[in-house]
Formats: C-alpha cells, structure tokens, sequence
C-alpha cells in the first residue's frame, strides 16, 4: 500500500475545541474535512503533520440554509454531492451547483466538502507526486527543494488553483466566515486568495466556517464549464465561472468571468465580462460581445506547464469556453462539459 | 498428444452441443461478485513479513556503492538485498537474458530496482528504504530512440571489448530485416504507391490490481511463491534459474488475477525478491507494488515510427508492402526479441499481397521497459498500415471497406511469408459492419463533423514458437473423476480474467455430459497441474482446450465401454447430456455419478490425461516460425466519431466490432474480450500516454494522470460475433482476446478524415493535433491536409 | 494504537490500529475483509469502494479512526443482507453481474458492484446515462464497460418484470435467462 505518514488524530466536537486544538499544535497541525485532498497530500509526504484535526465531528460547520433577504449560507462540511443537488443552489447559484457537480467523481462529491474545496492545495505535475518522484529530480520550489520545473529558473512558485467551486465562488461575490484565536471574521472570497503557490490563501490558523453566497436577483443567470479529459474523475484543466444578471428589459445588468487552472490564484476576468453589460442575449451584440469577451479572456488567461495538459492548448481553449459558458449561462442551461 | 487436426468443429454425437455455443456463467462469477474470490493481496500468511523495493532516481548511472548498514540496524528489519545477492541475469527470452533482480552494477531507468527490505511491517520497510545510501556515478541517458541509435557509447548494455570487436552493437537491441518477393520492382510497377509516416507512442497495460507476490521457504528446501503472473510457468524457471534451485524445488501458484493484459507476463523483480527474502529470513514475505511501481515495471505497449510504401493496381489491388520501422525497447530486452519480428511478420493478412518487406530496428533508450501488450508488436503496424490503406483508396476514389474486400487474402492460403492460414472469416467481418453501421447509406455521407471509419485485422492464435524451444506439448491436461459425481480439471492454463477455467469447464462438462456445476477447474499451480506455457498470445482457449478434449475422449470412451456392457447394448446407442447417462433410443437413463462408479468399477481408478501441440509451421528461413500460428482470428471494425471542430475533440459514438473468433464457445465471454479489446484501443488512440519527462521520470505515474477511460468516456460497443469453424481450434474455436483491440486505432483516424478531411497519423489524437490538422487545412484551402509525424530519421542498417 | 468499534455489516466490530490506518487497511488487513480492494490508493480508481451509512466512498481515503458509530457495508455484506431481509442466493446486482459475464478479472467489481447498489437504492429505473454516471468513478480496464452496463440493466427489468435490452451478440433476445442461477443438469 501507499502508506500514510504516521500521525495523531484529533476529533473535536466543537469550533471552539477545534480552535483550541489549532493553537496548541501550530505549524504541526493539519485540518481535515473529506480528506479527500488532505490524505493524498500526506501519502505523497506533501504534508506530515503531528496532529491531523478532524472538522467531520464539528456540529457548527453543517447545513445549508437561505437567509430572509435570499443569501445562501451554506456549511463548510456541506458535500459537493449535497451543494450539487440542493434546489436552492441550484436556482440562486446555478454556476456553484453545476461546478460542484462537476469536481472530481461521485465517490469523491460523497467525501469532498465545499471548505474542503475552498481551501485546496494548489497543484502542479511537478508537485502532485510521491517522494520518491519528488526526490528524483531534486524536488521543486513548493516542497522540499529550490528550483521551479515549471519556469526555469523561476523564483515564485506557479503552482495552480484547481478547485472547481472558487471560479463559481468569485463569481457569486460570496463571503466566507471564519473562526480563529481571536473568534470569528467575514471576508470576501477575493481577499482569501493570492498569487502565492506555495500556499494561495491569505488565511492561515482558522477554520472555514460557512459560504456565504449573498442574494442573487430574480435575473440571475449563472454556469460553469470545465475543460478535463476525462468526463468524471479529472481536475480542471481549465474551469470557467460566467455570471449575468439580466435586468426586466432582458440586457445584461452586470456580469462576472472567473477562471481557474491557470496560477495560483483563481482569476476574475473583468474586462471580458464588462463588454457584456448592455447586451442582450439572443441579439447579434451579445453575440459580437461574446466573441469579444473571449479574446479579452484569452489575452488575460496564461496557461502554463504547471499542470498536466497541453498549456497552449488550454490557452486556445479560454475563448471557447469563455463563449460557450456565457451562452450557457444566458439560455439557462449548463454546465459545459464533454460529456 | 496430438494436433487436433482431425477432430473437426462439430460434435461427434447425433445429440449436437448442449453448453457449448450458449452464453454460461463463469466458473468465478458469483465469488468474485461476492467478493470471496482470493487475490495474491489478499492471502494473508502467518508470521508474514512486508518487503519493499528501493529505485533508481537516476535514468542511467553506475552503481558505485551501496551502504545497507543503517538501515539492517533499523528494528523490525530482518533483511537487506541488493543485486549481488541475485547475480544470476535472466530474461523472459532465453537468448537475451540482460536483467537482474536488482541491479548489479548500474541502473538503465528511473524506477529500477536496487535494493529491498523486509521488515516487519510496511512502514518499517519504507522507513529502512530511506536509510541506504547508493553512492552513483551518472551516465549520459537517452531518452529518444533516434539518438540512442545515433550513438553507441555508451552502452546501455554493455558488451565486452571481444564482443565488441565481432559487432559492436551500439544500442540496438534487435534488428530484423525480411523480404519476400521482389519489393523494389513490384513498387517500380504499381500504378499507384503510397507513402508515408507514422507515430506510435508508448502505453501501458494498466491491470487494476497492481502486481503482489507473496514466498515461503520451507526447511525441506521447497520455495513456494504466489505472485500475480499470467504465466506460472516461466515464473518457476526463472526463480529456479536466479535463485539457484532445482525446478522441481520451486512451485507457483497464481491467485485469482486482477487483470493482465501482458503486463504480467515477465517475471519480475518482486517475485526474486519476496522468494529471497523468505529464504534468507525463513519467514513468509509479501510485496505488493503501489500504482507507481505498476507503471516503472510497465512492459507496455511499444513507441514506434514507422515509414510505409504501398503499390497498388488502379483496380486497387496490392502489389507491394515496404515499411521501415523503428521501435524504441526502453531499457531491457523483455520480450523484445520477437517484439520485432512480430512489428513486420504479422501483417500478411487479411489481405494479399505478393511482394513485402520490413526492416524493423529496436533500440534501447532509459525508459520503462516494454513488452507485449494485448496484440503484441502488431498493434502499432496495423495502425500505420490500415490508415495507409484508407489513403490508397481515397487516390484511388474506392470505398474503403471495398478496397479491403477486394483485397481478401482467402481461406486456406499461405501468406506471403510463408504463414498458414486456414479458416478465415475477414469477408463475413466486412459485411456485419458494414450492414451494422448502414455504412452504404452513411459513410461519406454524414454532416461535417461527423464520419465513419473502417479497419481490418488479423491475430495469431497462440504460436508454434514456445519461449524456450523444446518437443514438449504446449498444453497438458490431467482430469480426475470421483466417485461423487465431481470431474477436477488440472490445467497449467493462467485463468486472467479471460474466462480460461470457464472455458474449461464447459468443455468437459460438454464432453462428459456434466451438470458444469460438477466440474471444478484447479489451475496455474506448477505442483499441482501438467504445464501449460500461460496466457499470451492468445493461446489458452485454443490449446488447452484441445488438450482438454483429448483428455476427455479418453475418458469417453471408457465411460461409453462401461455403460454398454452394464446395458448389454452396442457402444454407439450411449449417450452422455444433462448429467445423465442414456441409451438412444430408449427410456434408460443413469446419473452421471453412477456412471462414474460402474466405470470405476469396470476400469479402476478414473483419470486421464491431455496434450496439444502445434503442427509444425511457418516459414523456411531465420524468424520463420515467430508468427506462426495455427489459427488466426480476423476482425473489421467500423467507428463512428463526432468531432467537435472548435475544441478539437474526438467523441466516438459507436464502435462496431466484427470478429471471427472461429466457434464462439461461450459468446457472452466472446462478447467480453471483444468490447474490452475495442475499450482498449479506443483509450491508447485517444487519451492515454505512457510518457517521460525531460528528466526521463515517467510524467504521471498514477491512474489520475495516466488517464484510462471512465464508463461516462466509453462508446456504445456493439459485438458481432462471426463463426468460421477452425479445423484445428476446439470445435472450431480461436482467439477473441487481442484481435479485436487492433483495428479501433486505425478505424478512428480514418473516421476522421470522413468526418473532417484530415489524416491523423500521430498518435495519441489529441484535441490540440486535430486542431493543428485542421489549421493545416484551412491554410491549404480546400482538399484535405494532414499532421505530419517526422520522417524516420535513421537510414542506418545496423546488422544485429 | 487506538481502540476502534466499528459498525460493518451489520456487525460491531472492536479492533486496536494506529490513527493513520485508512478505512481501507482496516477492514482488508485487521478484519480480513479482503473483498474491497486497492488499485491505487489514492482516490483514483475506486476499486476500493465502500458504502458509509449507505452512500458509496472511497476506503483509501477515510481514515478509519474517523469512521466512528457509521454503518459501513463491504462487498461481504450484501448477499448476508439479502438474505437477512428474505431474498435467495446473492444480492440481485451481485447475480445480475454474474449472469451477464460483467465480471472479468474481477478485481473493480466490489466496488462497482457497491456503486450499482447505492444507485438502484436511490433511483430504482436510472436511465444508461445515469447508470454511466453513477459508475464513472470506478475504473474498469478488463469490461469496457458494457456487459456491467448490461448487469444493472437486467437487475431492473427484473425488478420491473420487463424484457431487458439484447445485446449486439445475441440480436433479439434474451441470452441471460440461459445464464440464470443453477438449474441442475440444465
Ligand atoms: C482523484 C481526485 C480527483 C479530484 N478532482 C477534483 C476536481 O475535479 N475538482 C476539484 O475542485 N477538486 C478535485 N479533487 C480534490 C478534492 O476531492 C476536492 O477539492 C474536495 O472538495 C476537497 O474537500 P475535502 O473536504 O475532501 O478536503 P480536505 O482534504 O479535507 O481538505 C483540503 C484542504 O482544506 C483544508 N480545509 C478543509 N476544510 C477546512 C475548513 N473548514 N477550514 C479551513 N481549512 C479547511 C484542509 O486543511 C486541507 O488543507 C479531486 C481529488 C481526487 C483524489
Ligand atoms: S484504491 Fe481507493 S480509489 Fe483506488
Ligand atoms: S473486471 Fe477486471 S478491472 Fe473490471
């Protein structure tokens, strides 16, 4: 077998325990939700903490609910299975549903939970692998080592986000709770990640609490597309989040792009969805904005060897599902997939 | 022992098959679905140790020194190796025994083996691992067949300075150039040649259950190992020949398998290791490879470039095939040796042609191994040669399932090389799939975008050319009857998932009038079972199942002789069928267990033993018998694809497969090996990749990034079964295992071009090749264009 | 060393292992349940396939210490389950697997069998997208899929009293009912 580092686990019952339990192991704790990052992490010696903390028993981090004014707030320990098939998502934030839907495979979306994809690792081909791959080629900048196989000679690490619900996530301006030392904070979802692949989050030493996705209005529209080989399973190659809100008259009100799969942070892609506004579906300038939005996209997007995947490819690939994920989110429909 | 030559298809009863021709359950079925069936994993031995394997990080590099002192001190550990304590070199191919259990004095890849431990449990093992030191020397490494050939020094199997001076081989492994017929002047006279390159890339079997062996050495000096193999029986003589031990000491025992493929066809170092560790500590040990090891044993499928020329008739009649091709081995021989004759001697059917020539050079490179994979060696041609064809008769303006008609080789014919080939049902291939996929009203005829493809092929069915040359059968059999009603069956055959003990019991059960239920199968152990060479190329169904029916007629006829005499009828009035005894003709009836017994009365003891070996065949020259097989199977497939021209990417919708496996005895298992075969092909042409990284570490090795196909990525398969009743094979029978992979690699691209006008001739058929193809395409405007693998570089003729 | 008490299979089991023992060690290595298996234990093939309180998840990557009072149900429970619950021989799935030769090599059909299972437990009539979907997590390299497509095809005709869908190689019929469980001297 693929054998786990040897470890302590923890199993509080309470955030306040689990906090607890944070600052007394420091640096020498983990957290672990579905585990479905954490554990892979730690059979490959990604990651070989003392004190692994277990969140599953945490009463305070489950259940979704919708708030009076309409904003979603949705439990850290809520499954990607549960967030995919939960009707409120799926008619307030549509783009979140059908990301969630699409990440990994169905054992996974039962184990996976959406903190647990909020704050995923960042991956790369060079990092994503077992020790003795690792050592083989003296490491690399992220772990254990001093050189970037991505970017020679590259200083900064250029891992990438692959986590399918953030693009979704930014796209609906959703806040996240969290619960520290110094008690509990609301953060956009923008400030939690940076440009760092070595760790892309600002947070550090908290737990995620709960999503909140805030209201959404009646025109909302929203989809996601995600570019993998594989049908089921893969990580994205690229994920792209479209948003746009349509006002009574059926234009575009406002609109939102994010992408993923591309660097450590998940991207807004605001100039592309700018050209949007004023435009109405099914008219030949949203038609003309879509090609537009694309090449803006794609002037923004630089896929680079991090991942595995064909990164021209990938690059060519941001116009078309720039386009066809916006198209999606106007007719309603989504998420665009091969399969 | 003899070649069932005379036999015939049918039955030799008025009663005609009850069993065989009908869909059966499998023998394992029900506890594998329970989840009861053992696997080598599974088998759990008392006072076990856990042994791990340390690798090379270095692709090619010299061992200086290994210091193990850290980690035998470390506690739990009970034992270190390293390759001195094995220095006996063998190979799967007596004549090129180039690996050690673990590397002696340098390493050839990333992933080879150098040391291992046993120790009381895996962690401790891992933990030991971390503690030898290898002190390495590195050498320049080559990760491109075409450079290796460049450059001889160094070597990456070094030959002495003698060896050197009668032939300095370079880094060829093995090179095989055959004519036949004049090639040159047939091309001279074509009234149409087509040429061109062809790519190839590496892929990998991929079993799920990774490779686990487990040893035990008894103080009577008899070693027992119990490892994941497809063939046991190459897996006692190396153990004998390495560890220095009489066979007759050694006994292997396969567990239920999860998956082959090929890829467990080598002995490999786990085997060696787990037996010497047990010897050295007398204790049981068990190593179970993770994923990652799986995929640095590897043995998979080949990379090759292949250059070929095809002359034809206007009428589209072949006069000649040229092809070069070059085979990038990896870092040892395997099977390697008839890798390369097979890259050329399997091409010479379904079609005729009358002049052929290969030249096909296999060089070593750092990488993984290869070896056989489902199909060996012929795979990769076939690919190149059926999308040639579809190129001929797109010059030709024929429909390109015709150009194959017309080109049918017949039954009963021998092949350009010299290969006989007797019952052949390619045309009857042709016709199912042609009427399946309405190919008359669609092909060509769909809207841009989508299109239908065609490929033909042909497969050997087991060969005439045992691993180490020897007049022993290839097959045997023992049966016991009891008393009770049971007949066990005794076969040396490696059940791996293919259904070969399913087969096994409904023959005997179709012999001997059995209830299958009361026949039980005991096989792939070397101390309990007459020797069978194992599950490759495709052998099993045909030879031990005449073997089996050799078996079984003696026993008939002992049966039949008791039955007559206790009725006092004449012999030709018994009849044996749904566990019953019967007299045609007449209301008596016996149980099957009372005819066991009155027999046993009248006979003593019942048993009997069974052989098959081939007839002798093949050609009269060097190579001539590698490829000579006494049945091929034939296949056609038809694909269809849709291809979305924005992103590139190829869906295949349907994939048509017509195969003439000669008597379908179950056609459910058939149907099986059929739709796994196409799985198989549809997922090397379009997704996987068995590649290394610059730094010749395998890029992905993982079943996350080495992407195999999900059942959301996988295509309506459609099997149609075409029956040409084989003189020889068991009732007819021959191959379905790895004829039916062949033609879906070629079918696609060629579904492509009907679907798109471009020509795909590298594989794998990325999403971003076909948009460079079809970039080609709108820049050279109409007319059709083409991604364009380089040209075989070496016009060097080593002489190995 | 931790002590564990485990809900599987009905049974509560009590067993001693470390904290970084997976669900998945447990069960094959401390409990003997051999039936689910390893193909890369990372969370790529879903060989290793278990259902927790009823929902299919991989065993390589649940630690066991974490499973606490869950009912955990492995490819052993099924055919006692049936059986407890009045039903003959194996689970339905488990027969329908055997009868339509979906089983191979064998070695991912617990976990597929335990997918199918969770599936018709939820939808009892998915349609064969459905069926691909629920299944695309667990690799198969031996069936292509469609004789396992076939199995959980036949499993609900069955249920429904229905003709299930032929296949190619047997055009028009129903070549499963010869295959159906032991008719001596059949
Ligand atoms: C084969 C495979 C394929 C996959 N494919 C995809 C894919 O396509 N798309 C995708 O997005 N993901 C994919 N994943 C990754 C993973 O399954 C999901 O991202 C999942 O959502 C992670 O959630 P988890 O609860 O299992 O995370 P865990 O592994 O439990 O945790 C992940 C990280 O988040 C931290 N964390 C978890 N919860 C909290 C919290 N409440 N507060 C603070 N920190 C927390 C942990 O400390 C850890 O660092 C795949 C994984 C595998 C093994
Ligand atoms: S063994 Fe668990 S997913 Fe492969
Ligand atoms: S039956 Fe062999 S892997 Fe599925």
């Amino acid at each position: 077998m693929l054998r786990l580092p040897q470890f302590e686990l923890a199993q509080p019952r309470t955030l306040d325990e689990a906090c607890a339990l944070l600052v007394e192991h420091g640096e020498e704790a983990q957290l672990v939700a579905g585990g479905t990052d954490l554990v892979p992490n730690m059979k490959h010696e990604l990651f070989t903490p003392k004190v692994v903390i277990s969140l599953a028993k945490v009463a305070e981090l489950r259940g979704v609910r919708q708030e009076a004014d309409g904003a979603l707030v949705l439990g850290a320990l809520t499954t990607l299975e549960a967030l995919a098939q939960d009707e409120r998502v799926r008619a307030r934030a549509p783009a979140l549903a059908q990301a969630a839907g699409l990440v990994a495979g169905p054992q996974l979306r039962r184990m996976g939970t959406l903190g647990g994809n909020v704050m995923l690792d960042t991956r790369c081909q060079w990092y994503n692998q077992t020790y003795f791959w690792r050592q083989a080629l003296g490491f690399c900048l992220k772990k254990d080592g001093s050189a970037c196989h991505v970017v020679a000679g590259g200083a900064k690490c250029v891992a990438a986000a692959s986590n399918d619900t953030a693009p979704a996530l930014l796209s609906l301006d959703a806040e996240l709770v969290f619960h520290g030392p110094a008690g509990a904070r609301r953060i956009a979802i923008d400030a939690l990640y940076s440009a760092d692949g070595i760790y892309n989050k600002t947070v550090r030493g908290e737990i995620l609490v709960e999503v909140r996705v805030p209201a959404t209005p009646a025109g909302h529209r929203g989809a996601y597309g995600k570019l993998r080989e594989r049908g089921s399973i893969d990580f994205p190659l690229l994920g792209i989040a479209a948003r746009l809100d349509l006002s009574a008259d059926g234009t575009v009100a406002s609109a939102a792009l994010c992408a993923v799969a591309l660097q450590a942070r998940p991207l807004r892609l605001k100039k592309a969805a700018e050209v949007l506004l004023g435009t109405r579906p099914g008219t030949a300038d949203f038609e003309a904005a879509l090609q537009e939005a694309g090449a803006l996209a794609q002037k923004q997007c630089h896929p680079l060897d991090n991942i595995p995947g064909d990164a021209d490819y990938r690059r060519e690939m941001v116009p078309v599902y720039v386009r066809r994920t916006l198209l999606a989110a106007a007719e309603g429909s989504g998420p665009v997939h091969h399969v | 022992m003899s070649a069932r030559d005379v036999r015939g298809p049918g039955a030799p009863w008025p009663e005609g098959f009850r069993l065989v021709g009908k869909a059966q359950r499998k023998i394992d079925g029900l506890s594998k679905a329970i989840g009861a069936a053992l696997y080598t994993d599974d088998l759990v031995l008392a006072n076990m140790l856990h042994a791990k394997i340390l690798r090379s990080p270095h692709a090619h590099a010299k061992i200086r020194a290994i210091d193990t002192r850290a980690a035998q001190a470390l506690p739990g550990v009970h034992a270190v190796i390293t390759g001195e304590c094995m220095p006996v070199k063998y190979g799967v191919i007596p004549w090129t025994p180039d690996e050690n259990a673990l590397a002696l004095d340098k390493v050839r890849f990333i992933g080879d083996e150098v040391a291992a431990v046993a120790a009381v449990d895996e962690d401790t093992a891992n933990a030991a691992l971390k503690l030898i030191r290898v002190d390495y020397e590195p050498l320049r490494a080559f990760l491109d067949p075409e450079e290796a050939l460049r450059t001889p020094e160094p070597q990456i199997h070094e030959q002495t300075p003698e060896q050197k001076l009668k032939e300095h081989k370079g880094n060829v492994s093995k090179h095989v150039r055959l004519e036949f017929g004049d090639v040159d002047a047939a091309l001279a006279g074509a009234d149409v040649v087509v040429a061109d390159d062809y790519e190839f890339h590496g892929t990998t079997h991929t079993p799920i259950e990774p490779h686990c062996a487990l040893a035990q050495f008894a103080p009577d000096g008899v070693l027992t190992v119990w490892s994941s193999t497809q063939i046991t029986h190459y897996v006692q003589k190396a153990l004998a020949q390495v560890l220095e031990l009489p066979e007759a000491r050694v006994r292997v025992i396969q567990p239920c398998l999860g998956g082959a493929f090929g890829g467990k066809s080598d002995p490999f170092a786990l085997e060696f290791v787990v037996a010497k560790l047990a010897m050295l500590t007398g204790r049981p040990v068990k190593c179970l490879w993770t994923r990652e090891e799986v995929f640095y044993a590897h043995r998979g499928r080949h990379p090759m470039k292949l250059a070929y020329r095809t002359g034809a008739r206007r009428d589209g009649k072949l006069t000649a095939v040229d092809a070069k091709i070059l085979i990038d081995g990896g870092s040892y021989s395997s099977f390697g040796l008839v890798t390369t004759y097979y890259s050329g001697q399997l091409l010479t059917g379904p079609y005729h042609f009358p002049a052929y020539r290969f030249d096909s050079t296999r060089v070593f490179t750092n990488k993984p191994p290869c070896g056989p994979k489902r199909g060996h060696g012929s795979v990769q041609p076939r690919f190149a040669f059926e999308v040639q064809l579809d190129q001929l008769a797109e010059k030709l303006a024929l429909d390109p399932l015709e150009l194959r008609r017309i080109n049918f080789q017949g039954e009963n014919v021998k092949t350009v090389n010299g290969q006989r080939v007797t019952s052949n049902g390619f045309l009857q291939c042709l016709d199912e799939v042609e009427r399946a996929s309405q190919w008359k009203a669609r092909r060509g005829k769909l809207p841009r975008g989508r299109g239908l493809g065609v490929a033909g092929s042909m497969y050997i069915t087991g060969t005439n050319y045992p691993v180490y040359p020897n007049p022993m059968p290839q097959a045997g059999v023992q049966l016991k009857l009891d008393r009770s009603g049971l007949v066990t069956v005794f076969t040396g055959g490696n059940d791996i998932g293919q259904g070969s003990n399913s087969i096994a019991r409904t023959i005997v059960a179709e012999e001997l009038g059995l209830d299958p239920a009361d026949v039980r199968v005991v096989a792939a152990d070397t101390d309990l079972c007459p020797v069978d060479l194992g599950a490759y190329s495709s052998r099993v169904t045909f030879m031990v199942g005449n073997a089996l029916i050799d078996a079984c007629r003696k026993l008939r006829v002992q049966l039949v002789a008791a039955l007559a005499e206790h009725w006092e009828v004449d012999e030709a009035r018994i009849g044996l069928g749904n566990g019953r005894a019967f007299e045609r003709g007449a209301a008596r009836t016996l149980t099957m267990r009372e005819a066991f017994q009155l027999t046993e009365a009248r006979f003593d003891t019942l048993g009997a033993t069974g052989a098959y070996n081939t007839p002798k065949l093949g050609g009269d020259y060097r190579g001539g018998t590698i490829g000579a097989s006494p049945a091929y199977s034939f296949t056609a497939h038809v694909v269809e694809v849709e291809v979305d021209e924005e992103t590139g990417r190829i869906t295949v919708a349907n994939c048509w497969i017509a195969h003439d496996c000669g008597r379908a005895l179950n056609p459910m298992l058939v149907a099986g090996q059929m739709e796994g075969s196409a799985y198989m092909g549809l997922a090397e042409a379009l997704m996987e990749d068995h590649k290394v990284n610059r730094f010749g570490l395998h890029a992905g090795p993982s079943l996350l990034d080495y992407r195999i196909p999900t059942a959301v990525d996988t295509p309506e398969l459609h099997a149609l079964i075409v029956e040409s009743l084989d003189p020889e094979g068991p009732y007819g029978a021959k191959e379905a295992g790895e004829g039916p992979l062949h033609p879906s690699i070629p079918a696609i691209s060629n579904a492509v071009f009907d679907a798109l006008g471009i020509r795909l001739r590298a594989l794998p058929f990325t999403p971003a090749k076909v948009l460079r193809a079809l970039r080609e395409q709108a820049t050279a405007g109409r007319g059709g264009s083409s991604v364009r693998p380089a040209r075989v570089a070496s016009e060097a003729e080593p002489s190995c | 060393m931790r002590v564990l008490s485990l809900h599987v299979n009905g049974d509560r089991v009590e067993l001693a292992a470390p904290d970084h023992w997976t669900l998945l060690e447990v069960l094959r290595y401390r409990l003997g349940l051999t039936g689910s298996k390893q193909g890369c234990d990372k969370g790529d093939c879903g060989a290793c396939t278990v259902l927790v309180e009823g929902q299919p998840v991989l065993g390589c990557l649940t630690l066991a210490a974490s499973c606490g009072e869950k009912p955990i149900t492995t490819i052993e429970g099924l055919m006692p389950a049936h059986l407890a619950a009045g039903g003959t021989g194996p689970d339905p799935v488990q027969a329908a697997f055997d009868r339509c030769g979906a089983l191979q090599c064998g070695f991912c059909q617990p976990g597929m069998i335990l997918s199918a299972r969770a599936l018709l437990n939820r939808n009892a009539q998915p349609t064969r997208p459905e069926i691909r979907a629920a299944l695309s997590g667990n690799l198969c390299r031996c069936t292509g899929y469609t004789q396992i497509v076939q199995a959980i095809e036949l499993a609900i005709a069955e249920s429904l009293g229905v003709e299930p869908c032929a296949p190619a190689w047997a055009p028009g019929t129903n070549p499963w009912k010869l295959a159906a469980p032991a008719e001596p001297g059949a």
